[in-house]
């Protein structure tokens, strides 16, 4: 009951925070300078040819009466139309002319995303297996020997590896490994084996605060009073670390892990997919701002906000599991 | 290093005692060797920046096409007029790297420091009056968090046009919540603390018990890790350029020279990657420091 009272309310937040991001995406593509009708029309087209497609699209609309509308729309379950892609895959627009250019026709945002939005996950879901593998044993052993040299290694490897910029770090790799060595491929999208290289960028940016924070939650439980009490009753240091120690030192982990790496995993999902020029969301996304692709980036913006705010719920969920002396 | 901060506040020596929390702080991390060789290495680092684009007398913009693809020194056919090389365009790799340097220092410091003010200002006034101020600010800073960095810089870079002023904005618009937060948590906890009732019942205005009294204690702290961050906006500044929603051309600076080397990545594989470990370089001296930095704060934080 509790549980359940709980998650009403946390989704109802979700839903305002949501809101709001879109809100503010919203009224910052259309209050800062560039047009986006002029990029679909092409640059030789009459004004009032381009104020007539402006108009029929709502754009010249006040903000709020524009968001109303759209927000209606999103809850019908209609992200809309792109402005510039057609249904066929090409985008319109351009040097084409005014004569040319389709409104009905044009490519839904809901089936963008679908047909980008595994490619992401793959990436993803590589990227985290590959950063649990990195980061585990490196913080896990520095947790257990605090202050001695795994410890210190373990420092620097993460003071080194979170001075790696992703974009020189994606290119030296395609360098070394897939140019030079030729062991992996590198860009675009052929296979899952694709999927290798920009995960491992991605592992490499977010394992540094995986590792300091496993080390420090490891080294924090390890001091607790229960961990001497166990060791006289007689219970193994190692039984002691794998069956209680892990357990507590997993909330603080569980909480970081849903909350920072996941944030910094999608923000750098994008730059890593342009980088690596793999057919995910963040592509999508980064080309829609270029072509000013409103309905496109409003709708990346709020997936995106949303599953931060739905992995925050889960976060929490999962944590009052673990330990049920958290409150609801 | 981590010897030291095992073994805690007793090793503080007993001069520093009485000196503020800032002071305390230096002089901890001071003594661990990696805050030191960070510091060596970004001073030398800055000066480079600063003096040699005039000592080297090179153009940073000055193309040379009958120079192109140059390969750095340390290569066959390399001089020592390109120490590192140069571009596709016969632009000297070295100067460029040393501008896109600075401009990289400068827009990450310049940001940190925004959104510092920014976050620490907001932070005081919602953790002092709480209540409604409080909510209104936390909700808006949770709206924010609910947002990557990077969406939110592509999506205001992207569609408008990009120049320092707007990148700085944008990064300051990103990351001042966080510090917000921080702030807000530790104004709450000190504002019940004797020494501000006291200041209160004796007639002080909130805005000099915040300025004056709350403020030395709690910012230093948090001001000494925000250089962690000044690394982190040099890496987006870097994103952007790569993306081409930084500083724009003929301006240089590592993202575009990253970008630019990508196209040439098998004939010339320096132009890309050299500039890129300069960077590198920098971040990690930046890094070590501020490691040091929280490691320090983090041991006198817990023995008080």
């Amino acid at each position: 009951m509790f549980a359940l009272n709980f998650l009403l309310r946390r989704i109802v937040q979700g839903i305002v925070i949501i809101g709001l991001v879109t809100l503010l995406i919203f009224t910052l593509l259309r209050v800062v300078p560039g047009d986006p009708v002029r990029i679909m029309l092409g640059p030789m087209v009459a004004p009032s040819v381009m104020e007539q497609v402006a108009t029929e699209l709502g754009l010249r609309d006040p903000i709020p009466v524009q968001f109303g509308r759209y927000m209606l729309q999103v809850m019908k379950g209609d992200l809309g139309h792109s402005f510039i892609r057609n249904a066929q895959g090409g985008s319109t627009g351009g040097s084409r002319g005014g004569e040319t250019f389709d409104l009905q026709n044009r490519a839904k945002v809901s089936e963008l995303i679908a047909n980008t939005i595994p490619y992401s996950i793959l990436l993803a879901a590589l990227a985290i297996l590959f950063t649990v593998l990195i980061s585990f044993p490196l913080g896990f052993v520095a947790g257990v020997y605090s202050g001695k040299w795994p410890d210190r290694l373990s420092l620097y490897v993460s003071s080194v590896l979170v001075s790696l910029p992703n974009v020189w770090l994606g290119i030296v790799l395609i360098l070394l490994l897939s140019a030079w060595g030729g062991i992996l491929p590198a860009i675009g999208y052929n296979g899952p084996s694709y999927a290798i290289l920009p995960a491992l960028v991605l592992a490499i940016e977010l394992a540094p605060v995986m590792i300091r924070s496993i080390a420090v939650s490891v080294a924090n439980s390890l001091q607790e009073n229960y961990v001497s009490v166990g060791e006289v009753r007689g219970i193994k240091r190692r039984r002691m670390i794998t069956h209680h120690v892990l357990r507590n030192a997993s909330i603080p982990l569980l909480n970081l892990f849903g909350i920072q790496v996941i944030g910094m995993l999608l923000g750098s999902l994008f730059v890593v997919e342009y980088i690596f020029n793999y057919p995910g969301v963040g592509l999508l996304m980064i080309n829609a701002v270029f072509q000013r692709d409103f309905p496109i980036i409003q709708a990346i913006a709020m997936l995106s906000s949303a599953v931060l705010v739905c992995v925050n719920i889960l976060v929490d969920l999962a944590a009052t599991n673990i330990d049920r002396r958290l409150q609801y | 290093m981590i010897e030291e901060i095992a073994s805690g506040p007793a090793a503080i020596p007993a001069a520093k005692r009485g000196s503020s929390i800032g002071a305390q702080i230096l002089a901890l991390a001071w003594r661990a060797a990696d805050f030191r060789i960070g510091l060596a290495v970004l001073a030398f680092l800055i000066l480079a920046s600063l003096l040699g684009p005039s000592v080297l007398g090179l153009s940073a913009t000055k193309m040379d096409v009958a120079n192109r693809f140059a390969p750095p020194i340390f290569l066959e056919g390399g001089t020592w007029k390109h120490i590192l090389g140069t571009d596709q365009l016969g632009r000297d790799l070295l100067i460029r790297s040393l501008i896109g340097l600075r401009n990289a220092l400068l827009i990450g410091t310049i940001s940190t420091i925004g959104m510092f003010i920014l976050g620490s200002t907001i932070g005081l006034v919602a953790g002092y009056f709480g209540k409604t101020v409080d909510l209104v600010l936390m909700r808006i800073t949770d709206a924010q968090m609910a947002i990557p960095v990077i969406i939110l810089a592509i999506t205001i870079l992207g569609v408008s046009r990009p120049n320092p002023v707007t990148i700085i904005l944008v990064l300051v618009l990103a990351g001042w919540p966080a510090y917000a937060r921080v702030v807000r948590s530790v104004t709450m906890s000190e504002r019940r603390k004797e020494y501000v009732r006291a200041s209160t019942i004796l007639g002080a205005s909130s805005i000099r018990v915040m300025l004056q009294q709350i403020a030395p204690n709690i910012l230093p702290p948090v001001a000494f890790v925000a250089l962690l961050d000044v690394a982190r906006m040099m890496i987006f500044e870097a994103i952007f350029g790569f993306i081409g929603i930084g500083i724009q051309p003929p301006t240089p600076t590592f993202g575009t020279i990253i970008a630019d080397g990508t196209k040439y990545l098998l004939n010339a594989w320096w132009i890309t990657t050299i500039p890129g470990l300069l960077l590198a370089l920098c971040l990690c001296s930046i890094n070590l420091m501020g490691g040091a930095l929280e490691r320090a704060r983090n041991t006198l934080l817990r023995g008080q």
